[in-house]
């Protein structure tokens, strides 16, 4: 290639790159560092003052009552979600890799809820969840007395996990079967002529081999269910009391409806610095966890 | 040449836009309002059309928000720039409002300021500069579906017997009776706990003291009054519980606790009804009111525009017809014959029991600075207080552990 | 066969809670509001006018028009911002270009709910709150984009290197090369990011009740909570019309093309 075309090229890369970068500078780097500076800051809406407010809302985070009942409602919800989602999806992938007819059709029903809108879904679920909706009135048919689903801490927080899982569990459930179609079957017929059954077969073949598939899906799950707040907004409020105020929730609540936006900054520091170590955690489980075939 | 000609016109636009503040040419005001209600839009865009008579470059819109987060969106649209030149304040985000300098003051622009009650504008004044005009001092009553009861066999107990612990049986009694609800604290929901203010206070329980710096909701009147409450909910079934809607206003429930100005929703009622003041609780008879405010915000860009049309949104004239609605602070005008005028639905003797005898004696529903947080959080730690099998002392010392931080502040 | 029959039987118990929410939002919304709580699958008789009340309580067709018109600039902006960056990461090389690829990755790192309160403020400044700028312009530059352009360039980089060694013979420069020969081939990954971006602009919830709040600038999600009569509580069969109207036509769209939108939803990783 002469210089001159690579000199093209060069110039041809960076402009194609330049919207995208500029946007993440714009949009995401400096709102970063904006939002660190801010947490320094106290915006009072009301007087339109701005002023510096030093650790103010670092000593906040640290007494705020609250603030332990949220990271320990994050916490629930996020654990839940992942355990219920991925199982959930492991299992309809093994079912759905029996070699049966009508798989398609099954693979579009329970994929069908990731296509519907988020806020209809949930919409939806709380009618149904109601004191005298939909879910009671059939479990009262068969002479059982359903809860105030909504209205009690462990049952509001099961609700939202549940809602959220069957919402999206489709997605896992693709990979997870992709990934099944891609072992081996000698393997399967190898384990089963050393007279192996089917339970030992999941746990020592199929398991160790789909375990890629297992990260990679736990990651983009827990990183989800942090970003998780239509769901809880819709549903719960974050209630009843604090149990389901997950830290986004929260964040929403101080900056948008208290308009404590400095507060707000702080909380938005603390998510940044939960996903960042997640993250962190998970590049080193890959290391170890993950089977190699080598 | 090119470069010289944008500069030129980004220095005329900046000026332009720095200008945007002289008032010269049409203005529009925004106004925004808790009441889409059609009798009230009516009246409103009336009196702004009497305005732009005499003020013909004048425009007025009202913007009717949700009134359950009210105070939060108006908050966010100040914050976003977007403030409107006149908001109605609630009565519980009043301190919040008064003391931030968010409001310009409004002396100059109230007709005969020393007809106002001072009972009324109490919460609307700083260093004796009135923050924003009360508009509404409407005290709590309670409607009875008259017809519902007499199905029910019941009768509305009066005089001395008309208590709480009456009020409830009779409420029980008929939902019992006729498959429908007993006693609804309107546009409570188990959310906005301010509006069961009308019970508790009857036990003179408060939700913190005067000086708003001690949390009152452990003390024994509010133990004894939210322990009735409970058992109203749960044990006496009269009043619906978590998540059961019904609507007073469309014959669903036997009584409701509610400011007169919804007396407007009973114009093509289809029951007969009555307006009671609220029964005695064990501390006598008492009365609450709830507070709508207007002020003129300064963030808004037509300030001394807003101040104008305030002023005669405010007058004697207009006060006298929106006292229909929402009773006035004017002392000439709380009389019962001159509300009487303004107000065919409601009797004379309502009127004066209710209404008059009410704002005299009335005390305000709960306010406090930094109220949006402080009311979260009461509502997060009440409830557990909603289920049939609660304890009433532990939520409520409960309570006090969540607000007493920010109430010291 | 027993085996087989086992199976079926626990799909379709498990399909229950899949399908069902969907049958009882459309059936429920034809039930007039008294019976509204009834345990009937099919209404008594079907009643459209929830459907009706849709449109008279809010400008909907107008919030309808605003999600749909937002999520098409979206979709349409995000490929080419995308595709151009993830071609020249895939295919080009330039100095910088791993460092500035990290960069652009920060994007999937940061949730866009850390930097919404700044994110909020500067548009304040620039006067954009309750306009759909916001919506528009940080989806298509922004951190949502940067998942887009990750895809893109994990497909380009599988491209035959032999392909564009035959266009740079016939004396193409490199950004006809991409318009007429990589982006053609591309159509399965623009595909599935096509469909990603448009549904979680349909989706976005957070941001449109942050920045819009006047109801003929709502998006739908958050139009659809706000049929609520502030003296009389939930509207519920209002609310499930409306939800029913926004849900069916992206059902509609996905039953015809299912296979498309499976594939490409999951491996481009949809928020879980």
């Amino acid at each position: 290639m002469t210089r001159a075309i690579k000199r093209q090229d060069r110039l041809t890369a960076y402009a194609f790159i330049a919207p995208q970068l500029a946007g993440t500078v714009a949009f995401v780097l400096i709102p970063l560092v904006l939002v660190a500076w801010y947490s320094l800051h106290e915006w009072n809406v009301l007087a339109n003052t701005f002023t510096f407010s030093g650790v103010d809302n670092y000593r906040q985070l640290a007494e705020d009552p609250t603030v332990p009942r949220v990271l320990r409602a994050t916490l629930l919800f996020s654990a839940g979600l992942v355990i219920v989602n991925l199982s959930l999806a492991l299992l309809l992938a093994v079912l759905l890799n029996q070699k049966l007819r009508g798989t398609t059709v099954f693979r579009v029903l329970f994929f069908s809820p990731v296509v519907v809108s988020l806020v209809a879904w949930t919409i939806v679920w709380r009618f149904m969840l109601q004191d005298n909706g939909g879910i009671n009135s059939f479990l009262d048919a068969v002479g059982l007395d359903g809860p105030n689903w909504l209205r009690s801490g462990g049952t509001a927080m099961a609700a939202v996990i549940v809602v959220q899982v069957l919402k999206n569990v489709g997605l896992n459930m693709v990979l997870f079967l992709a990934a099944l179609q891609g072992v081996p079957p000698e393997l399967y017929e190898a384990a089963r002529t050393d007279g192996a059954n089917a339970w030992t077969v999941f746990r020592r073949i199929t398991l160790p081999l789909i375990s890629p598939t297992i990260l990679l899906t736990s990651i983009i799950t827990v990183v989800g269910s942090l970003q998780v707040f239509a769901q809880i907004a819709v549903l719960t409020e974050g209630g009843p009391g604090t149990s389901t105020t997950v830290l986004v929730y929260y964040l929403y609540q101080q900056a948008f409806q208290f308009h404590a936006f400095g507060y707000g900054a702080t909380l938005s520091v603390l998510l940044f610095l939960i996903v960042l170590a997640l993250t962190v955690v998970q590049w080193q489980l890959r290391k170890r966890w993950v089977f190699h075939e080598s | 040449m090119k470069l010289r000609a944008a500069i030129a016109s980004i220095v005329l636009l900046v000026s332009v836009a720095a200008c945007g503040g002289a008032e010269q040419g049409p203005v529009t005001l925004r106004m925004t309002t808790w009441s889409a209600n059609e009798a009230h839009v009516r009246l409103f865009n009336q009196i702004a059309a009497d305005y732009i008579k005499a003020h013909p470059d004048v425009t007025i819109k009202f913007d009717a928000l949700p009134v359950d987060t009210y105070t939060t969106t108006l908050t966010t649209q100040i914050a976003g720039g977007n403030a409107p030149d006149l908001a109605w304040i609630l009565e519980g985000s009043a301190p919040d409002f008064v003391s931030s300098g968010a409001l310009a003051p409004v002396d100059d622009a109230i007709e005969n300021p020393s007809e106002l009650a001072p009972s009324a504008t109490a919460l609307w004044k700083q260093d004796g500069k009135l923050i924003a005009y009360p508009f509404s001092t409407s005290p709590f009553g309670v409607f009875v579906n008259t017809d519902l009861l007499t199905q029910a066999g019941q009768k509305l107990p009066t005089g001395a017997d008309w208590t709480w612990d009456n009020a409830i049986a009779v409420a029980a009694a008929t939902a019992a009776k006729t498959g429908k609800q007993g006693l609804v604290p309107r546009d409570f929901d188990y959310k906005d706990w301010t509006n069961l203010a009308p019970i508790f206070d009857g036990w003179g329980a408060q939700a913190w003291s005067d000086d708003g710096k001690t949390c009152g909701f452990d003390q024994q009147p509010m133990i004894d009054a939210m322990t009735f409450i409970h058992q109203a909910i749960f044990t006496r079934k009269a009043i619906p519980g978590p998540g059961v809607a019904a609507d007073f206003f469309a014959g669903e429930s036997a009584m409701t606790i509610t400011q007169i100005s919804r007396a407007s929703l009973l114009k093509d009622g289809k029951f007969t009804w009555a307006l009671v003041p609220l029964p005695a609780g064990p501390k006598g008879t008492y009365s609450v009111i709830g507070q709508g405010g207007v002020g003129v915000l300064k963030q808004g860009k037509h300030v001394d525009a807003a101040k104008d049309f305030l002023k005669f949104f405010t007058g004697d004239a207009n006060s006298a017809k929106l006292a229909q609605f929402f009773p006035p602070p004017r002392t000439p005008q709380l009389t019962a014959d001159t509300l009487a005028r303004s107000n065919p639905l409601l009797s004379k003797e309502q009127l004066q029991s209710v209404v008059i005898d009410g704002i005299a004696n009335g005390v305000v529903k709960p306010s406090h600075a930094n109220n949006a947080q402080i009311s979260q959080a009461v509502r997060a730690a009440l409830d557990p207080l909603w289920t049939a099998d609660a304890e009433v002392p532990a939520v409520l010392k409960g309570v006090c552990t969540a607000i007493q931080p920010v109430l010291a502040k | 066969m027993r085996a087989k029959t086992t199976a079926y039987g626990i799909l379709l118990v498990l399909c229950v809670p899949f399908v069902f929410p969907t049958w009882w939002m459309v059936t429920s919304s034809l039930k007039p509001n008294a019976d509204i709580f009834g345990r009937s699958l099919w209404p008594s008789h079907v009643s459209f006018a929830a459907w009706h009340d849709v449109f008279t309580m809010q400008p909907f067709a107008r919030q309808y028009l605003n999600s749909a018109y937002i999520a098409v600039v979206v979709t349409l902006g995000t490929l080419v911002v995308a595709s151009m960056a993830g071609y020249a990461f895939a295919r080009i090389r330039f100095r910088g270009q791993n460092a500035l690829f990290l960069v652009v990755l920060s994007g999937l790192l940061i949730p866009s709910e850390v930097t919404i309160v700044p994110l909020f403020r500067i548009f304040n400044s620039l006067g954009l709150i309750d306009t759909h700028w916001p919506l528009i312009l940080v989806p298509i530059f922004g951190a949502p984009s940067v998942l887009a352009t990750f895809i893109m360039r994990q497909f380009f980089i599988t491209l035959p290197v032999e392909l564009e060694e035959a266009a740079r013979m016939d004396g193409l420069t490199r950004a006809a090369i991409f318009r007429r020969i990589a982006l053609p081939l591309a159509r399965p990954a623009l595909g599935a990011v096509a469909i990603f971006t448009f549904l979680t602009s349909w989706n976005l919830y957070l941001e449109p009740i942050v920045y819009l709040s006047s109801k003929s600038m709502f998006t739908l999600p958050q139009a659809l909570t706000q049929f609520t009569d502030p003296y009389q509580g939930q509207l519920w069969n209002v609310q499930l019309s409306a939800a029913s109207m926004t849900a069916i036509p992206v059902l509609i769209v996905f039953v015809i093309a299912q296979r498309q939108f499976i594939e490409g939803l999951a491996h481009t990783g949809l928020k879980g």
